[in-house]
This record gives structure tokens, sequence and C-alpha cells, in this order.
């Protein structure tokens, strides 16, 4: 009896470890430990064992059935993850073949520039405004000193409605619906479009502006200088070096441009910046005191500053973007490479 | 402005000083030098040759064979030019020239025999007729004998000069003359500004009793003239004609050229009249009648109106005031008395005709920003000063001034303003004495005592006026590199202010992330379009779209009206891109409409934001397309219900419109209508979005609730049932909802078939239905009692029977 359950135990052992699959395990327990099995049919013939050798017997018959169930066991879960590991095999596919499922679309490249430059002004501390882009001639062009002979009042360069009513033809009037309705101090950020009698290869007749706007006391030159610093380092990179030039406008004196390094070719001079290495980054100014009179602002306690950025430009310079009627033309092939 | 180097050299001592450095520091200056021209870019290595001797050349009958003195140096040059003879001075180029018409030389054989180079004509030079007698002929430039054997051309004919192209702002109308930048020079460099000479010799005589002038117009404020006789016509010497050839002017004949010369260096437009011509001998200033013509100098004729203001003689117009002389009475070969017109005319006045008659001159040009109502008197002085210095004719005593009423003449204001307010805006302390000396060295009196900034700024200064202009004229000459080292933070001395972001914006840029993650590209349209956008929309009379805002001085008819859809765009859009071949388009665009509440406009217009997007797609669908809408909408707090649409544009059958719980249409979306599709020769189905932005944004941020969730299982049973047509997903789902009660947890209908077998006008729905309790867990026998009270409930309401 003992050596048939060694040898059971031996076979066993030896049949388990070299199955090769599941099927040819669960036989080998069937065969071992099923209803017929050659274990289950000794432990069964146990009642015809001698009571005093069916103690010894039957501890060693439960101990190899306890070997053959954990073999048994242990060979299982090996072929299992076998199995598993063969079918991932199985599953391999060519990673290279598209995705599936909704493509992302794209934000058009003036948003994304707005949105950054929104971003960068909210963070300095600015709050951003909405103001008409139809106006009157009051807010367009008489509240910021345009006088009544600037040739910029005539029809030949600005879209009228009525003799007092245009398109605006800047984001300027902004600034003075914000200090007509704000106390000081504040700061506030006008984006929007504005509009031109232009339309010829290198003008749109719709464009794109920023207005910010600065009213607080003891503001200075100064401030709006290492201000506009920031901003450009924020927009540009901590590499941007900038430029500034005396300009005029009619709303701001001192009025001056302002030119970032170009950033088509990083200041080594393109076609685009002429050669110079920069581009135009905004102009502006202190904001002139009679400007806030106008506007109910006592201009012997405050100050400020006023600029604004022509976006699409910059939009230009950061995409890339070779032509500025890309801007409003809408072509797939075009909206595709902002993906 | 172009403004000539050479010619600043009159007025500002620039020995030093290179045309280069001279650029760079203008435009740090506020005079930016956009373009810089070298007169003798092309006359390097062209000296004055004087021809020694002529030769036949031994292999070629028409060339010849010259040996030339170069002033100690002895060239060969061989050439066919038949007007070259032995003693002639003439323009040699040598190796290296590189000519005004491309030619480059360099020593070659010509047939065997060496040449050095090349004689030049005119032409090669750069020059016309105009500039140097001789040189408009057809063959070699023979120059004066009194001209310095090897001389460089460019010294020999005056061809040295270097031009500045500069952008003048529009404050500053004093400098567009040579003195008026020559004066930013001074003040620059800190150099005495050289006054020009405005002596001269008369001959006695009154003007008065030779010319009558009348204004008879509020458009001119001043008006000089001086009477000349005993002219004599001839070319003004070189270096006058070199000075206007630089700045672009041609030169004519001397008393012309006198005239522009003072538009150029002094600024101020002046015209000459050959007295002769003038009817009655009069000059009358006035606006022109309806029915007058007038012939002028670019050869055209233009009917005059009352807006247009004339110089007239007793009987004609004779000059477009300020913008261009008449034929009939200019300077011409038998011109010998003249009459010198020194004016200043109303900038609007001439801008408006020069706009008018799209004349643009450089007097119209020099008024339209604005001449100085002194200037007349000192440039008059001046013109005359070169009559008398060069010989010209003889100047009659006296000049005539009509000055118009209320002008007040050579008057400035004394500013009292305040250092440390100049200071303040600047940000930075100019130290006083540098704020003297900058000031003074722009013409601005300046004093300083304690605080009190007394200034005096010059007559042709009328812009300055507060501590803001005079803190531009410091920090301009200072120099905005000061800043570059500025140590510190901005808004030092001010309060810190939060900053917001718009409402609206987020909530725009939020709908904009979805549409971008369904597939969508965003797009930018005009907000103006074509009045036929209504037509195209099938957009019926009365309805408030049709109220547009019309230009009223549109672009084009495409560009004519301000947009009350914003379908229009978008379809053109797709449109577009379908003419290119681009295929499944999914776009989306913000934007404005704008309403206005009566026409004509008397009152601003909503601007109404929106959000709209269009599809063209191969088996998109309504459903998809409903998707989309609802991912916007989830984002909002809108409660809102779906109805049928009737937008004109849209399918009636295939579209809805959304609709608040108080009624308000907040937008709509759907298939196009067939023939919308077809008005933009689209020949694909087309889905279409709109929703308005004001109102969603409008609601504020979306409040999230929740309460617990159950802790037993829900339980699934999917029912199909067949139902008339006419019977909504909305309907069923409701019956369902209801019938359910508390157990009900959500409900989806996975799938709708429709067949003949089925019935007329029936469907099949299949409807999946999710069961939970919060108290317990719901058996199988509780469940089928649910079903069948859902069952019976759709077959009591709607006849729905159990597939």
């Amino acid at each position: 009896m003992k050596e048939e359950l060694n040898q059971i135990l031996n076979e066993g052992t030896e049949e388990i470890s070299s199955a090769s699959d599941l099927k040819g395990l669960d036989e080998i327990r069937v065969k071992y430990l099923g209803k017929t099995g050659k274990l289950t049919q000794i432990l069964r013939g146990m009642k015809d064992v001698l009571a005093e050798e069916r103690r010894e017997i039957g501890s060693l018959a439960n101990k190899v059935r306890e070997k053959i169930e954990s073999f048994l066991t242990e060979k299982l879960c090996k072929l299992e993850n076998e199995k598993l590991f063969a079918d991932m095999e199985k599953e391999k596919v060519d990673i290279t073949e598209p995705s599936t499922g909704t493509k992302r679309g794209a934000l058009h490249p003036l948003t994304r520039f707005n949105n950054k430059f929104i971003d960068i002004c909210v963070e300095m501390g600015f709050s951003v405004i909405q103001t008409p882009e139809i106006e009157t001639d009051y807010y367009n062009f008489e509240a910021l000193n345009v006088p009544k002979n600037h040739p910029a009042r005539d029809m030949q360069d600005s879209l009228y409605i009525t003799d007092s009513i245009l398109m605006r033809t800047h984001t300027s009037p902004a600034q003075v619906r914000a200090m007509e309705t704000l106390k000081p101090p504040f700061k506030i950020v006008c984006p929007g479009r504005v509009y031109r009698n232009d339309n010829d290869s290198s003008h749109s007749p719709i464009f794109n502006q920023f207005e910010a706007l600065v009213i607080d006391e003891n503001i200075g030159l100064k401030d709006f200088m290492i201000m506009v610093k920031e901003m450009a380092v924020r927009l540009y990179g901590k590499d941007v070096k900038m430029r500034v030039r005396p300009s005029y406008f009619p709303f701001t004196e001192p009025s001056i441009e302002i030119d970032a390094t170009c950033q088509i070719c990083g200041g080594k001079g393109c076609n685009l910046c002429k050669g110079t290495g920069f581009s135009e980054f905004f102009g502006g100014g202190i904001v002139n005191p009679a400007i806030l009179e106008m506007s109910g602002i006592d201009s012997t306690k405050y100050s400020g500053f006023a600029f604004g950025p022509g976006i699409d430009r910059s939009v230009m310079i950061t995409n890339k973007i070779p032509n500025i009627k890309y801007l409003f033309r809408n072509d797939m092939k075009f909206l595709k490479q902002m993906r | 402005m172009k403004v000539s180097y050479n010619w600043l050299k009159d007025f500002v001592d620039l020995k030093d000083v290179s045309a280069e450095e001279v650029a760079e520091k203008l435009t740090v200056s506020g005079f930016e030098v956009e373009d810089m021209i070298y007169q003798n870019k092309y006359l390097h290595d062209v000296y004055v040759g004087n021809i020694k001797k002529i030769e036949r050349h031994p292999n070629a009958d028409k060339l010849v064979v010259c040996q030339v003195d170069l002033g100690g140096k002895n060239v060969q040059i061989i050439t066919s030019a038949t007007n070259v003879f032995e003693g002639a001075n003439v323009p040699v180029s040598l190796d290296g020239a590189d000519l005004a018409n491309g030619v480059k030389i360099k020593p070659s054989a010509m047939r065997g025999v060496v040449s050095d180079g090349m004689f030049c004509s005119g032409e090669e030079l750069g020059i016309d007729e105009n500039y140097f007698e001789g040189a408009g002929i057809n063959g070699i430039l023979i120059l004066p004998q009194d001209f310095v054997v090897g001389q460089k051309i460019e010294d020999a004919l005056m061809l040295n000069d270097v031009v500045f192209d500069i952008n003048v702002t529009p404050n500053r109308p004093d400098c567009n003359s040579i003195v008026g930048i020559a004066r930013e020079v001074c003040a620059i460099y800190g150099k005495n500004f050289v006054e020009a000479d405005i002596s001269y010799k008369t001959v006695g005589g009154n003007v008065g009793d030779y010319v009558a002038v009348k204004v008879e117009t509020e458009n001119c404020p001043r008006y000089m003239a001086a009477y000349i006789k005993n002219i004599k016509l001839e070319r003004s010497p070189l270096w006058m004609r070199s000075r206007l050839q630089a700045v672009g002017i041609k030169p004519i004949n001397n008393m012309v050229d006198i005239t522009n010369y003072i538009l150029v260096e002094q600024g101020q437009p002046m015209h000459a009249f050959d007295y002769n011509y003038l009817d009655g001998h009069q000059i009358v200033v006035r606006q022109a009648s309806k029915n007058e013509k007038i012939e002028v100098l670019n050869g055209n004729s233009y009917n005059l109106d009352e807006s247009v203001m004339v110089i007239a003689d007793k009987n004609k117009p004779v000059v477009i005031a300020g913008v261009i002389g008449g034929t009939n009475s200019c300077i011409n070969n038998d011109t010998k008395e003249t009459v010198f017109e020194c004016a200043v005319f109303d900038l609007k006045s001439v801008r408006l005709t020069a706009k008018k008659f799209g004349l643009r001159t450089d007097s119209s040009a020099r008024y339209e920003k604005g001449v100085n109502v002194n200037s007349p008197k000192f440039s008059l002085k001046r013109a005359l000063h070169f009559v008398s210095a060069l010989g010209c004719g003889e100047i009659v005593d006296s000049v005539v001034d009509v000055v118009a009423k209320g002008v007040k003449l050579e008057h400035s204001d004394q500013l009292t303003l305040s250092y440390s307010k100049v200071c303040k805006i600047l940000g930075i302390e100019v130290p006083k004495e540098k704020v003297l000396q900058i000031l003074n060295g722009l013409g601005i009196e300046a004093s300083i005592s304690g605080d009190v900034l007394k200034c005096v700024p010059p007559f042709v200064r009328e812009d300055i006026k507060n501590e803001n202009d005079i803190a531009e004229e410091v920090i301009r000459i200072y120099g905005y590199d000061v800043y570059n080292d500025v140590e510190g933070i901005a808004f030092e001395n001010s309060a810190t202010t939060i900053g917001q972001y718009h409402p609206r914006l987020v909530m725009e840029n939020n709908f904009k992330n979805v549409l971008v993650d369904a597939g969508f590209y965003e797009t930018l349209n005009y907000s103006l379009y074509s009045s036929s956008a209504c037509d195209k929309l099938l957009i019926p009379e009365g309805d408030e779209r049709r109220k547009v805002i019309k230009i009223a001085n549109p672009i084009s008819e495409d560009l004519s009206t301000v947009r009350t859809v914003m379908a229009h765009a978008l379809l053109l859009d797709i449109s577009y891109n379908l003419s290119v071949g681009n295929k499944d388009l999914r776009f989306f665009e913000v934007g404005k409409v704008y309403l206005p509440k009566a026409l004509p406009l008397n009152e601003l217009p909503v601007e109404n934001n929106r959000i709209a997007f269009a599809v063209c797609e191969a088996g998109y669908d309504f459903f998809k397309l409903k998707g989309v809408v609802e991912n916007i909408l989830v984002l909002t707090s809108a409660k809102y219900s779906i109805v049928r649409s009737e937008e004109p544009f849209l399918h009636s059958g295939v579209s809805a419109d959304i609709i608040t719980e108080d009624g308000r249409k907040i937008g709509c979306f759907g298939k196009l209508h067939k023939l919308v599709t077809k008005n933009y020769d689209i020949s694909q189905e087309v889905y279409y979005a709109e929703l308005d932005c004001d109102y969603l944004a409008g609601l504020g941020e979306r409040k999230y609730e929740t309460k617990e969730v159950s802790k037993y299982q829900a339980v699934e049973r999917d029912i199909a049932i067949v139902v008339d047509e006419k019977v909504t997903n909305e309907q069923l789902i409701g019956a369902i909802k209801s019938a359910c009660g508390k157990t009900f947890y959500d409900v989806q209908l996975f799938d709708v078939y429709r067949s003949e077998l089925l019935g007329k006008d029936k469907k099949s729905l299949a409807y999946k239905i999710v069961f939970m309790s919060d108290e317990k867990t719901l058996i199988s026998e509780e469940i089928n009692a649910l079903v069948n009270k859902v069952l019976k409930s759709l077959e009591f309401r709607f006849g729905a029977k159990l597939r």
C-alpha cells in the first residue's frame, strides 16, 4: 500500500510537471483525483486496510493527495499564465495604424493669442471689459482728442453708419467708457474687433486690437516701461529684447512705439522686420490729461497710461502666418495646421 | 518727408557727424528714418576725364581709341560715341563702377585694343536734361570746361548727398521742412541753429501799384505776395538743382526752383504767377462757383464747385488753392514779371479738395498737415533773398500781407509749469540743467526757479501746452534708453488691483472647447456682409433680422451690411472649402449680431454674442448635432426644452428650437433647408446650430448639487414596443418615468426600427429601463410587476404594443 501511494505520488508529480496544456492537466487531475482516480480508489479502499495500519496509511494518503493537489494548482496557475501571455501575443496590433474616434478640431490662432494675452493681463491685475463695436463719434474720436479735421474722421478712412455713428476704428473708445464708469484706481483691458475703410493685399477691413488702460495716483512712464517689459517676457520668453521709439497718438503724451525682438528671425533680421530684428509690439503712452478731464477724472490727482497692441500682426508673427488674409479665409488646410 | 543731409548742413554744423549717425539719432528721438538713399550709389569709380587724343581703332570702323587724362593718370578708353572730341571733359567710369542702368565696368579688350573703362551718358549716371545740360542727349555727357579733371563725378555733379526718408508724426507739421528737422538735429547734438539768410535788395516802387489781393473766403488765414519784374529765366545754379533732385523734385527754371526750394527748406508752399496773365492784375482768393473749370499743370481739366478754394484773377480761377497751379498763368519762357504767392490755407479745405480730384502734390501734402500762420513772412523773405542773390529779377519794394480777422501772429503764451510734475510723468528724475539744455536746444525758452518751470515755445510749436508735452520733449532727447537700466517694480507708488476675467468670454471659451473636442475648427468671419444674406437664408419680410444696419460708405457690396445672422458667413466658408476640395467640414464661430432698436440708427444697437456651428460631412446626422448642443448647454444652468423649429433656413422636419422656461428662444439647430444649401452652391447636407452666448453666460455658472447614492443594486430590463410614428420619444419616456415612480433610475432608447411589417406609420422602439430603490434590493417579482405597469401605461396612453 505504502509503495503504491509513493508510486502514485512519483508518477503524479512527473505527469503534472510534464503536462503541456490545461486540458492535459485536467485529465491528470481526473486520473488521480477523479471519482475513479487512482488516489480516490486507494482512499476508498482504506476500509480494507488493517486497523493498525490505517492511521499510518491514511495519513500518508492524505499527504499524497495534498501534494498532488498543490502541484496541480501550481501547474494550473503556470499554464493559465502561459495562456494569458500567449493570448496577449495574439492580440498584438500595428501601433502605427491611425487612431479612431473624434479627432479634436482647433481654436483659431487669434483666439489662442487673445487667451494668452488676456491671461497675462489678468495675472498682472487687469480686468477684462467689452465695449460696443458700433460706436458714436464722440467715443471713437472726440473724447480721444482726435480733432474734427483729423484725416481719420474722413469717410475715406472709417466706415460710417450715420453722421455720428460708425464702426469703431480702434478699441480706444474702451478707455473713455472705462474712465466714465469706473472709479480709479483701475486697470482694464479690452480685446475686440475694429474696422477701417481699407481692403487690399496687406490690409483687412476688420482686424483686432487690445486696449489697455491704467489709472491711478502716481503712475508714470517708468511703471509703463517696467510693466511692458514683463508682458513681453511672459508673451515671448525671457530672451526678448525691446526697443522704444517716440511716436504720436492724440490721446497719449508722451507717446511711444515699442518694438520687441522679431519672433520670426529671433532678432537676426528678416523680410518681415525689414532686417531690423525688431517688430512692432505695441504703441501707447501716458494718458493725455485733457482726456482724463473730458471723461470726468481729476487730472491733478490721477494719471495713467494706455496702450494697445495690434493683435493680428502679433498672431502672424507668433504663428509665422504668411499673409493677414489667412486670418479670415477659414481654409481647412490652414486651420488644420493649428491642431 | 525726404530730407537732404547736405541741406541740413546749411543750418547745423555736422562736420563730425555721419549721415548714418544722424539717422539713428533722429529715429530714437521721434523722427523715424524709414529709408536712406545714397545719391552716389551708382557713381563710385566715375571721374571727370579730359580727352587728350582720339585715334581710329585699328580693327573697327565704328570705334575710336581715346587717350584720357584723369588728373595725373592716363587711361585708354574705346568708344563708339560720336559726340566726343579732343579737349572735351567727359565722365569716365573705371574698373569696379556699377552704373545706374545696371552696367558694371571692368577693363577689357575691344577688337584687340584694351579699354580701361567707359565714357558715360547722363542716363548711365542717373540724371536727365532737367538736372544737367547735355545729360538728356543720346551720347556721352560733355562736361563744362571748368570742371576739375580727375575729380570724382559725384562731387563734380553735386550728386554726393544722402537723403533720409523720415516719417514725421502729425503733431509736428513744423518738421515737414529742412529747417524743422535741422532744429531737431541741433537739439539732439546741443549745437546752435544757423539762421538762414533773408536779406535782399529791392528796386523801389510799391507792390500795391502792381497787384491787388482780395481774400473772400474764410479758408485762407493769411495771403502774402511779392512782385518781381525784369525776370531773367534760366537754369537755377547746380547746387540748387542738386538739392531739389536729392529730395525728388524736378528742377525747372530759377523762379520755379526757388518756390520749390522754399517749399522743402521752410515747409512753406509757394506759387509763381506770370503777371501778364492775371486779368485785371488782381488776385482773389475765393471758393469756386459751380460752373467754373480749370486746366492745371498736370494737363487735366477739372470742374469746380463751391467746396473748392481757388486763386482767381478778375475773371477766372488760375490756381486750385494749395494744390496745383493752372496752365494759363504759370511761369513760361516769355514770363517777364511774376507775382510770388506765399500763403496759408485751411488744412481741411486743401485735404478735401486734393482727395476730391485725386491730386496729391508736394504743396497739398504740406498744407494738409498744417502750415503755421507765421511761416509766410519769413519764407517769402527767404525766396526773395534767392531772387536777389541769384540775380533772377528786380524786386519791387514791400510785400502784400492779408491776414484774416482774429488770426494772432507771432504769438506764444508763456507756460507756467511744474518741474516735479514733469519728472513724475516720466517716473525718473531728469536733472534740471539737463531739462533746460534740452528745451532751449529745441527753441523752447525755458527757465526753472524752485519747482516752477517757465516755457515759451516757438510760434510753430502749437503742440506744446502742458507738462506732458514738455515731458515728451525732454525724454525723447534725453533718450528712452534710460529705462533699460531702471531698477524697481511697476506701480511702486500705486494701489494693487485684482484682475478679473470677463464672464462672457470665459463661458465662450468653455463652449469653444466643447466644440474643439467634438472635432470643430474655429473660423473668423467679417461681421459685415452682403445685403443678400437674408434672401439667401429665406428670412421672410418683416422678420426682425431683416432690420439691418447699412454702412453709409461701404468698401463693396459684400461688406455693405452689418450682420444679423451668423449662418451666412459659415455657409460661405463651407461653400468655399468644398470648392477648393476640402471635405469633412466642422466649423464654428463666436461672434456678434447687431440688432438695431430702430432704423435709421439713432442709438447704438444691441450687440448680441452668438456661437454658431455648422457641419458638412458624410454620415453626420441631427442627433450627433443634438449631442454637441447638449454638451454645450450642460455647462450652463439653462433650463430649456426642445420644440420643432420654425427657423426659415432650417429643414422643418429635422430641426429644433431651444426654448427656456419663460418661453425665450435661445438657440436652434438642425439640418439646413435644402433650398438654402442650394443657394450657397452646396450639394451636400449641412447641419447648423446657433446659441445665444449673452443669455447663457448671463445665467452665471452652473451650480452642482448631489444627493446620497443608493446602496442597493440597480436592475436593468429591456422592452421593445410598437407605436404610431407620431408618438415621440419624449412622451414615452415621460410615461415610463411616471409609471415607475420612486423606483425609476434611468431609461435609454437604444434602438429604433421601422418596417412595413410593423404596420403603416408604425415604429418599434427599444428601451433599457433601470430600476433602483433607495430602500431595498428589488426582487424579480417586483420588477416584473413594474415592467407590466409600464407596458400597461404605454398601451393605455399611446396604444403601444409589446413587440
